[in-house]
């Protein structure tokens, strides 16, 4: 969970520049590709560090994981308006939207209701709930403009980031403040889903080198539908405001603080509104001894308060609120040992403090809960021969719930050519139990039929990755990874002997997957580049013998064994830019009740045109959703409440930046 | 347990094989060029895609794009590299250097060296009513008439236009290319 390495790495210029590489950081000089240079638009070589571009040509080009990078070119152009959405652009995530404000998203499977194998990071900031270890992503928000990329890696990280790395890593990475001055104005509106929006940022200098900005936006969400066209009563609203200084005034250190506050609304479609609110204060230091030796300190601080109604047997809401301040120290130290060995180590400490007030079906017990963890890595990077690269290292944590956990592993890059590269990973990865697990209760109820299971142990992964990445000439690039995944102790649901209720969590699940991801991106022409992918996913997660599961191991995994992607840009004449995005989602088989529900496979396409009058100012038409009236991407049919529709939708965008 | 291990082995192979195959394949690149300049040699290839060049700025319709260097040449083989194998609207692309201004017949990019800091004046005056495209590195080369500069800021490189000096050259320059620069006018 200490999980800020990449970011960290960002600020270390000189040693790591792009961060997507720290973790995995070529130790070798390499010979730069002029062709893999040329396949970039004019913002991302401007984007490039220079100091570090010799080793690697673009931010991921040379890092030995199944890594994809979203650009904020790519962003804009896709007319993402939400970091949901962003996140399609993403061919190794599957990204499932639930209702107007709730997302399923995952990576090589495991995307269940309570998905809790992705670890996701804004600006070093770990954003997961230890609730239940996933993500509310209702209220991960950013001034999407301002955002510089978000890098999302399938498969486990746990070496470097620690539990809950199992599946995958997302890090949304900010721009700094220097590349955000001057003022920046949004807005806009359509229907049925996004219904107004605007957003605000001013940029400027404090002091010689030292620069800040600060900005906010707001958006207010329509409802989705039910199957058969009815309103869902599920629009929602979002308030959030922040800032971030960057000092560079003192040679070989960067200094930066951020924070940001947010507020939302939510009306559930089951009955009752529900908000939530927080806020967060961020603190790090980087430190450059040498281009080979440096150092990083962070320190944040995050509160969030959730608001939930949850609905009873009658169909009345009852609220359940969630206190959560989270403290979290992270240091970071690497250097080069000699010519052959690079060395990572790092430290790193966690509080939380919940505080769960109680609604008359749902509780957590006890109310309030503090919890530390402890960590630290380290990694050593060896240059076995040249252009072949040998990297070892492991995570040691300390939780409340399962005492010391280790997630080692072995990653192998082979260097093939230039533009060519071969990697290789054994890893293994757990998830640790989080309150649902151990602590849920029904408490005002004569016959509870849930209960948590204070003896739940982590889910335990040992994953074998092959992967291979080339460029094809000047104009073609693929990657392709494979995976096979072994996992244990995952969770079940099961029963009490005798009394059949309380039902609850144990690890009585186990099985493998196994699949690839497939991408690959074609400059057709001077003004039209296509992206390709494709994925495969075969899960095979049985009970255990001598285990139970109520849902019959089904319930893990709402996922679709296959996803296609098709995406296109254009740069018309008269500074038009044309962006359609297709993607096929195949089946995904849900439980409901024991009994296997499906989500039908569905093809989509989102389209984006864009209008530049003049530099800097936008105009831009976006549909989402165009193929059909309405389609389902997650759930069961029948339920409380009924699963929801995602509706065809349109809307408008002008912006300005000066 | 015993079924991991076999997988284990068998992945080890299928690696051991790939690397077998993939092993004659080593290569590597012979002219070392700073990265600053073969990002930089980038950049002004791609100039040539996002400016568009009246007619008679080329000696006829058959003739190459140019791209000069005028002064010390700090490229390397970074711009042979970046134009290799490329076309402009289906002219071939040469790379001339010229130790002088008035070596200068027909070019549509001119990058002017750092060497040449203390002519600017000169330069700019020699190529007044001529349709190329001025780019340096040099400071305040942008309020100077230069087209593009190229500013280093936090080890990246940033575009600074002069777009009022590119259009009085008969140069057209894409939104593209303007939407992500700083735009500057000339000094006095």
């Amino acid at each position: 969970m200490e999980s800020r390495r990449w970011i960290v790495c960002l600020l270390l210029v000189s040693s790591c520049g792009l961060n997507s590489r720290h973790a995995f950081c070529a130790a070798e000089s390499e010979s730069l590709s002029i062709g893999a240079l040329k396949q970039l638009s004019i913002e991302e070589l401007m984007n490039l560090d220079v100091t570090s571009v010799s080793k690697q040509p673009e931010p991921y080009g040379r890092a030995p994981a199944a890594i994809q990078v979203i650009t904020q070119d790519q962003i804009r152009r896709s007319g993402a308006s939400s970091i949901p959405e962003a996140l399609r652009l993403a061919d190794n995530l599957d990204v499932a939207q639930v209702n107007s404000h709730d997302w399923a998203i995952s990576a090589r499977g495991f995307n269940s209701a309570l998905g809790n194998k992705l670890l996701v990071m804004i600006d070093g900031r770990t954003v997961y709930s230890p609730l239940f270890s996933g993500v509310f992503w209702n209220v991960q928000d950013y001034l999407l403009e301002d955002i510089d990329r978000i890098e999302v890696i399938s498969g486990p990280g746990g070496t470097l980031w620690g539990a809950n790395a199992v599946n995958g890593v997302i890090n949304i990475s900010s721009k700094g403040a220097k590349d955000t001055q001057g003022l920046y104005l949004e807005t806009g509106g359509g229907e049925p889903e996004l219904k107004s929006f605007a957003g605000v940022r001013y940029g400027g200098m404090l002091a010689p080198d030292v620069f800040f900005r600060a900005y906010g936006k707001y958006f207010d969400r329509g409802n989705e539908v039910y199957a058969a066209g009815n309103n869902a009563s599920d629009s929602w609203n979002m308030r959030q405001g922040g800032f971030r200084i960057d000092s560079y005034g003192s040679p070989g250190n960067v200094f930066t603080v951020q924070g940001d506050l947010y507020g939302s609304d939510v009306n559930i479609a089951a009955g009752g509104t529900g908000n939530a609110a927080g806020g967060n204060l961020l603190g790090r230091w980087s430190h450059v001894i040498s281009a080979d030796v440096n150092t990083s300190l962070q320190v944040y601080y995050d509160r969030t308060r959730l608001v939930d109604p949850i609905s009873n047997q009658f169909g009345t809401a009852e609220i359940l609120t969630d206190d959560l301040d989270t403290y979290d120290l992270d240091f970071q130290h690497h250097i080069r040992l000699n010519e052959r060995n690079r060395i990572a180590w790092g430290l790193g400490y966690r509080f939380t403090h919940d505080v769960v007030e109680q609604a008359q079906n749902l509780a957590f017990l006890p109310p309030t809960l503090n919890r530390h963890l402890y960590s630290g890595f380290v990694q050593d990077e060896v240059m076995l021969v040249k252009n072949l690269l040998f990297t070892l290292g492991t995570k040691l944590e300390h939780n409340d719930y399962t005492g010391f956990e280790w997630e080692p592993s072995v990653r192998l890059q082979w260097n093939v050519a230039a533009d060519q590269m071969l990697w290789s990973a054994v890893s293994r990865a757990v998830r640790t139990p989080s309150r649902i697990d151990s602590d849920i209760r029904e408490p005002d109820s004569s016959t509870p039929t849930l209960g948590g299971n204070s003896g739940f142990r982590s889910e335990t992964l040992i994953a074998y990755e092959l992967g291979y990445r080339a460029r094809l000439g000047s104009k073609a690039s693929a990657s392709l990874s494979t995976f096979y995944n072994d996992y244990d102790r995952v969770r079940s649901l099961t029963f009490t002997p005798g009394t059949i209720v309380p039902l609850y969590f144990a690890n009585d699940l186990a099985g493998d997957t196994y699949g690839l991801e497939l991408s690959a991106d074609y400059q057709l022409a001077e003004r039209w580049r296509l992206h390709g992918g494709y994925d495969l996913l075969k899960e095979n997660i049985r009970v255990k013998p001598g285990g139970f599961d109520f849902s019959n191991a089904l319930n893990e995994t709402q996922d679709p064994q296959q996803q296609f992607f098709l995406r296109s840009s254009v740069d018309l004449p008269r500074n038009l830019e044309l962006d359609g995005a297709l993607r096929w989602v195949d089946k995904l088989i849900a439980n409901n009740n024991g009994l296997p529900a499906t989500v039908p496979s569905y093809f989509e396409l989102d389209v984006h045109l864009g209008w530049h009058p003049i530099p800097k100012l936008e105009l831009a038409i976006v549909g989402q959703n165009l193929l059909h009236d309405h389609h389902p991407e997650y759930g069961i049919p029948i339920g409380i409440p009924d699963r929801e529709e995602i509706q065809r939708s349109v809307y408008g965008k002008i912006s300005y930046g000066w | 347990m015993r079924q991991s291990s076999n997988t284990f082995c068998g992945f080890v192979l299928v690696i051991a094989t790939l690397i077998s195959l993939a092993a004659s394949g080593l290569a590597n690149s012979a002219v070392e060029t700073s990265p600053e300049y073969q990002v930089k040699a980038v950049f002004l290839f791609n100039f040539a895609q996002f400016v568009e060049w009246p007619p008679q700025s080329f000696e006829d319709a058959a003739a190459p794009f140019v791209i000069g260097v005028l002064g010390t040449d700090p490229f390397g083989s970074a711009l042979e590299g970046a134009v290799r194998g490329e076309s402009i609207n289906g002219r071939s692309i040469i790379i001339e250097r010229y130790r002088s201004v008035t070596e200068i017949r027909h070019c549509q990019i001119l990058f002017i060296s750092r060497s040449e800091a203390a002519h600017t004046g000169e330069i700019g005056a020699a190529l007044a009513g001529h349709s190329i495209l001025t780019v340096s590195d040099i400071d305040d080369a942008a309020q100077r008439g230069v087209m593009i500069r190229f500013v280093a800021e936090n080890n990246r490189i940033r575009l600074r236009i002069n777009a009022d000096a590119a259009k009085a050259a008969g140069l057209s320059i894409s939104s593209k290319l303007l939407r992500p620069a700083e735009l500057v006018t000339s000094a006095g």
